[in-house]
This record gives structure tokens, sequence and C-alpha cells, in this order.
């Protein structure tokens, strides 16, 4: 067990996707280790995804969230909150809504107390006018490894050596209807009805700026890569994540998926049965998560898309979207 | 043998918002007002039930009972029917000042929905449908092994029970009914979202208020900690929704009145997040444990000055101004509080954000909240 402290400021900033379009959004940005006479540096710095929180079971986790203000809408003063998605026995206190409990206003901190104690891939994501706020872009990741990992020095997914892999991947989906980013810059309301998604992201990218490398220059506000390397043999574990609106189906032709765990929780029965499973399409519900292992067949590349493939697509009119790929290289 | 009446008429129902939206929904008698959802069915497995429908429409009605086989109409197993060749209902249908009368004996326990089987694809988004359950033969509410969903030794034991009905509303759909228009339902496109029936916050609003008559139930879920709370969720819509609590998982027991499990092998399973498709059947428990913290065990963070931190911007709260359960601390002047008694809120809401507005305005649609008290009377969560 460690004690993690942690500080997320909530600000604005923008995204661009392969088109050359910019979409302005609202996110978090990491200020752990910023100075405290610096941390307004970091205005207008969200980063789509959020930032990973990465954690171990029993973890004591201080999760400080700063409102830094939206320096492009400075008449918007929305406050915020950070609600861990899927965390079990929560106490309304630390649970990040705010019709019941508190929200940060801009100038405010808070400091939210967890300490996991189930293993598995959860959420993080505000909660203040959640259509709104999730749609602008303040959504992240949080992983919770097990204890089994610290005794046994090797990777599973859960407590159980069947959960064993070398390699983890995350597959975050979300969508971005550009009409809301744009009126929402422009002081504009939008009927969240209407809403119709034109552009469909794998952590925060469109294909093909999926496949770039972490932290690419070329967008530094969306640090996350969604390539996936492995050396062929090796175990793959994927964290599937739907925090948009819509269902989604992935899958990677040549590829079996064994799906060991669903919303945080290991497939087993009330007496331990083994309920995992096999699948080609990993289908997936808005709000919930699926971990997923694999076996890197032999080398080459394998694209991971979208089943709905109309979602595989820029504004519906070029090849990208919710695509990215499997490189599996030959054994060193 | 129990026999129930149901009333096909029509109505207008409330949104939040203000609008007032004409339906049509099944009623108990021939004077009450059409409700929405239709009322619930408690039938018992193994006992026939016998459930007449008369119609007040313009239009041919029928029910089609989920799950159920062998179901007779007027005497006579129910078949589709037929004007000059073209399908007119899936089932034996009432004719308008008409009636039918069915009858059927429920075979296994679980949580069912019935709806129009004539011109579904319209007279279901207009509100003809409603929950059944069915208790297990050996159900009894008073003895603890016995007080299941799917009968003793199923680990399906329950202290409370809740039925969640999703569905949807196109108004222009319901405004083109009512003015005898066409509408092509192939451009359905909701505005609202409901929970039994209501929209948030009316969703938290208790069971059979004066001023919602057509919509007597509340969705608001009431426990304690560490009871098992079932909550049965159906998909009447034509839409799935993924429906997600705080608080904690869900441990999904039954899919569609079919028991999680094969002889001794237990195929349940949690989700934060079950997604209910249309037509479909969820029972799950819901187990709230306390974390344990009190004034003499306290919460390792410090609770800011709450006149610094935002609380009940919309102008309320659920929030009773403290960490602790059953402890009310001081909420800023000006925000209303509806806590109670220091109780914990976790809400309930369809994961596709659009869906918890009412026409595009948030808080609204297919959201609710789970209430932890410290404590609750018995009576409380009860399924009749």
């Amino acid at each position: 067990m460690a004690t993690v402290i942690k500080r997320f400021g909530a600000t604005d900033g923008w995204v661009s996707m392969p088109d050359g379009t910019d979409h302005y959004i609202f996110g978090f940005v990491d200020i752990s280790v910023v100075p405290e006479n610096q941390i307004f540096q970091y205005r207008g710095k969200a980063t789509l995804l959020a930032p990973l929180l990465d954690v171990y079971e029993g973890d004591e986790v201080y999760l400080t969230l700063t409102n830094l203000g939206f320096p492009n809408r400075p008449d918007l003063d929305d406050t915020h909150t950070i609600h861990w998605h899927g965390f079990p026995n929560q106490i309304p206190l630390w649970d990040g809504v705010p019709e019941a409990s508190i929200s940060v206003p801009v100038g405010r901190d808070f400091t939210y107390y967890y300490q996991p104690l189930d293993p598995g891939t959860y959420i993080h994501h505000c909660h203040f006018e959640p259509v709104e706020h999730i749609q602008m872009g303040m959504v992240g990741p949080v992983t919770v490894r097990p204890k089994l990992e610290k005794e046994l020095g090797l990777k599973f997914a859960y407590n159980d050596e069947n959960t064993a892999y070398d390699r983890e991947g995350l597959i975050f989906l979300t969508e971005l209807d550009p009409r809301p980013h744009h009126l929402v810059a422009n002081v504009q309301e939008f009927d969240w009805t209407e809403y119709s998604p034109e552009y469909w992201l794998i952590n925060g990218r469109s294909y093909p700026d999926t496949v770039k490398p972490a932290n690419d220059q070329s967008m530094p506000q969306q640090p996350f890569s969604a390539l996936v390397e492995a050396y062929q043999g090796e175990k793959v574990l994927l964290r599937f994540v739907n925090i948009g609106f819509q269902q989604h189906c992935l899958q990677i032709p040549g590829v079996p998926l064994k799906v060991v765990g669903l919303d945080a929780q290991q497939l087993r029965g009330y007496n331990g049965e083994d309920i995992s499973y096999w699948r080609d399409v990993i289908y997936i519900a808005a709000g919930q998560t699926m971990d997923v292992i694999f076996t890197a067949p032999r080398a080459g590349i394998y694209p991971l898309y979208n089943r709905n493939l109309n979602k595989n697509t820029i504004a519906g009119t070029e090849f990208g979207g919710m695509v990215t790929e499997i490189r599996v290289s030959p054994k060193p | 043998m129990p026999v129930i009446d149901l009333w096909a008429k029509d109505g207008y129902l409330s949104t939040p918002d203000g609008n007032s939206i004409y339906f049509w929904g099944f009623s108990k008698s021939e004077t009450g007002p059409a409700q929405l959802p239709g009322p619930h069915i408690v039938a018992r497995q193994g006992e026939t039930i016998n459930i007449n429908l008369y119609n007040t429409l313009t239009e041919p009605v029928s029910i089609s009972f989920s799950g159920q086989s062998g179901i007779m109409a007027d005497g006579q197993p129910v078949q589709p029917q037929y004007t000059d060749g073209k399908l007119l209902s899936f089932f034996n249908h009432a004719e308008p000042g008409g009636m039918v009368s069915y009858t059927f004996t429920p075979s296994f326990p679980g949580t069912f929905i019935y709806e129009s089987g004539t011109n579904p694809h319209k007279q279901v988004p207009m509100g003809l449908y409603g929950g059944m359950v069915v208790r297990p033969a050996d159900y009894n509410p008073d003895a603890r092994e016995f007080k299941t969903a799917y009968g003793a030794g199923t680990d399906t034991e329950y202290d409370r029970e809740y039925l969640l009905i999703t569905w949807e509303i196109d108004p222009d759909m319901h405004q083109a009914v009512e003015e005898g228009k066409p509408y092509q339902v192939s451009k359905f496109l909701p505005r609202y979202w409901t929970l039994n029936g209501r929209c948030a916050p009316d969703t938290m609003l208790m069971d059979g208020l004066d001023y919602l008559p057509h919509q007597p139930y509340g969705s608001m879920i009431m426990g304690q900690p560490g009871e098992k709370i079932l909550m049965r969720y159906i998909g009447a819509g034509i839409e799935n929704h993924p429906l997600h609590p705080h608080g904690t998982h869900t441990r999904v027991v039954a899919v569609d009145g079919r028991l999680l499990r094969n002889e001794n092998v237990d195929l349940s399973f949690k989700r934060f997040t079950v997604l209910v498709g249309a037509g479909q059947t969820y029972d799950q428990i819901y187990q709230w444990d306390d974390l344990g913290y009190t004034t003499q065990n306290p919460i390792p963070t410090i609770l800011p000055n709450l006149r610094n931190m935002g609380v009940g911007d919309a102008g309320w709260t659920m929030w009773s101004g403290s960490p602790y359960l059953g402890v009310k601390g001081d909420i800023p002047v000006g925000v209303v509080s509806y806590n109670e008694f220091g109780e914990y809120y976790f809400m309930l809401h369809s994961h596709e954000e659009l869906q918890i507005t009412n026409w595009g305005e948030f808080p609204g649609g297919m959201m609710t909240m789970v209430a932890i008290y410290p404590s609750l009377s018995p009576a409380v969560g009860i399924l009749e």
C-alpha cells in the first residue's frame, strides 16, 4: 500500500482532428508536481483524455481537483467535480455528483479520497451537467492493479493467475459532435437531443492520429496513443472503456478475444465459477468497461476498428475515426 | 383465479418542463385515469390469471405477455389477427368498444413486460405497456429464506424491491396521433426519456401524487446499508438504455425472467452499467455497504467551508451537508436541501447522457436516485 497524492486542474483547450479542424474542449490537466505559483500557466491546457489515474488495490489516493477556470470562456463560471465511475460503496462526499454533494467553483480546491479495493478498469469524469461536460471532454481512465502483481512480480488484470499478461493497451472510446463544441466556444446553447457525432475517437484521437506516438508534438493536448505493440506469443490486455453516448462494437479480425472482466469485476459466479468467454466483437455500451486478453499472433499489423463501419470515418467522408493498429513483431 | 381488468384509454402526461403530452395507456378501471406505465401486475408461478382488456380507443388493441406460454384469448389459443390478408395484431385483440379476455399460467418466476401487440410500432411508443412480476411458487414475504425473486436456494433473497421501466417520448409522434395526422415512425426522435413514465426530477417524487394522475409510480430507490435491494429493469421503449447506478455495482441474477444458473453453476455477474435492451428485463441485487465513516471514525480529508464550495448550484440539493450517514450539516443559506435524516443519495441514470435531459435541458429524463437511509420502515420498497 502506498499513499498516492495527485492534483488535477479543470480548464479548457483545443483538440485537432486529422481533417485539420480544431475543436474547443473542457478537460483536466495533471498539475500534481506544479508549484502553487505556477498552476495558472496550465489554464487552457486541458488534455483529451484527462490524465490517467493508475493505482494499486489498497492504495490510499488523495486526488485534489483545482478549478482553473476557462480562459476561452471567462464568462462561464461552471463548477466541476471528479466522479470515479464504478467505485463501489462510495460515500456521496467523494462521488462527485453536484446534486448529492459538493462541486468545485473557479479558484477553489477540493480533495477526493479513495481506497480502491477491487482491481479493474474504471473511468473518471466530471459530473457537473454531465451531458455537456462529458461531451466537452472531461473524461479519463482509471486503472486499479491487483495485489497479486506485487506478490508475484508479474502483471495481472485481477487477483488470479489466469489473468496474466505481458503488455497492456487502452482502448478508450468517445465521440465528438462538432456543433456543441463550436456553440459552447461561441457562447451559444445546444439542444442535446440533436446530438449527432461526426468524429469517433480512440484515446481522444481519430485515425490515423491514433497510431502516432504518445505525447506527439503535433497534438499537445491529445497525449494518448492508441497504438498497441507486442511480440509474437505475448499476452496482451486491452482495457476497453466506452464513455461516449453511443454503443460501439470493436473487432480485430484474426485475433480471438477473451473477456476476463466487465466493469472492473472479474467474471466469476457466486461460487467462484469461471464465466469468462471468447468474442470476436467487443460490444460495449456507454458507461461500460471490459478487460480483454489476447495472444499476439504471427508478426504483422492487425487493424482494430468499429464494426459500426460508419464510425470509421472522419466527418463522414475520409477513412479514419475509430480505428487503430495492433503491431506484432517477431520474437526477439 | 385472480382477475385483472385493464382499460385501454387516452390521457395527457406531464413533463417537468411544463409540457403536456397526449398518450395512450392502461387503466385499472372504467372510471380511472390511463396510467403510464400500465398498472403493475403481480402474479404467482403456477397460478392461472385472467386479464380482461376493455378497449375505449378508436383502433383495436391487444396485449403481448412476454415470457408466457399457452395464452388463451376468450377460450382459444392466441393467434395473430389479419384483416384482408394484412397483419393487424400479433395476438387476439379487442375491437374499439369491445373486450378480450386472456388467461394463462406463469410457469416460472421473474420480471416481464406486457405491451400492445397491435400496431405496436405506434401503440407501445404511445404508452400501452406495463410491468409484470411473477413470484416464485414458494414465495413468502414473511420468511427471509422464501422472500426471493426466484425461489428458495437461488441466492435471490432481497429486503426491498423496485421496478424501473425505461421508455422514450417523441412529442411529434404523440401530437400526430392526437390530431389524427400521419407520422413516420422511421423519423422517431425522442426529446424525453422516462423511468416509470416520469422524467427527472419527477422520478424522485413519491407514488400516487394528485398532480401526476396519469403517472402514479415514482422511481426513488430506498434502502439501508447492507440491505439487498432487488432492482427489476424493463426496457419498454424501442431504444436501448445503459443504466448506471452510483454507489456500487449491481449483481445481475436474471435476464428476461431466466435465473442465471445452469444446474449448480452460478452464471450471475456484477456490472456498474447494465444495457437494458428494448423488450429485455434484468433482475439485479444492489447492496451498498457502509465504508464505516462516522463522527467517531472521521473521514481522512478536511471538509472545506461550504460557503466556498458549489452546493446546490441548481438552487436545491439532495445532500445533508455532512460526510456522515444520518448526520445533517450546515447547508449554505439560500440552498434548499431535500435531505431528510442525513441519508445518502446516489444517482442512477442512463449513461447516454443526452437522455438525462428534458428536451436538451439537464437535469431531467432517465435519472433518479438511490437513497440509503440510516433506518427505514420495512413498509418501503414493496411491490404490489
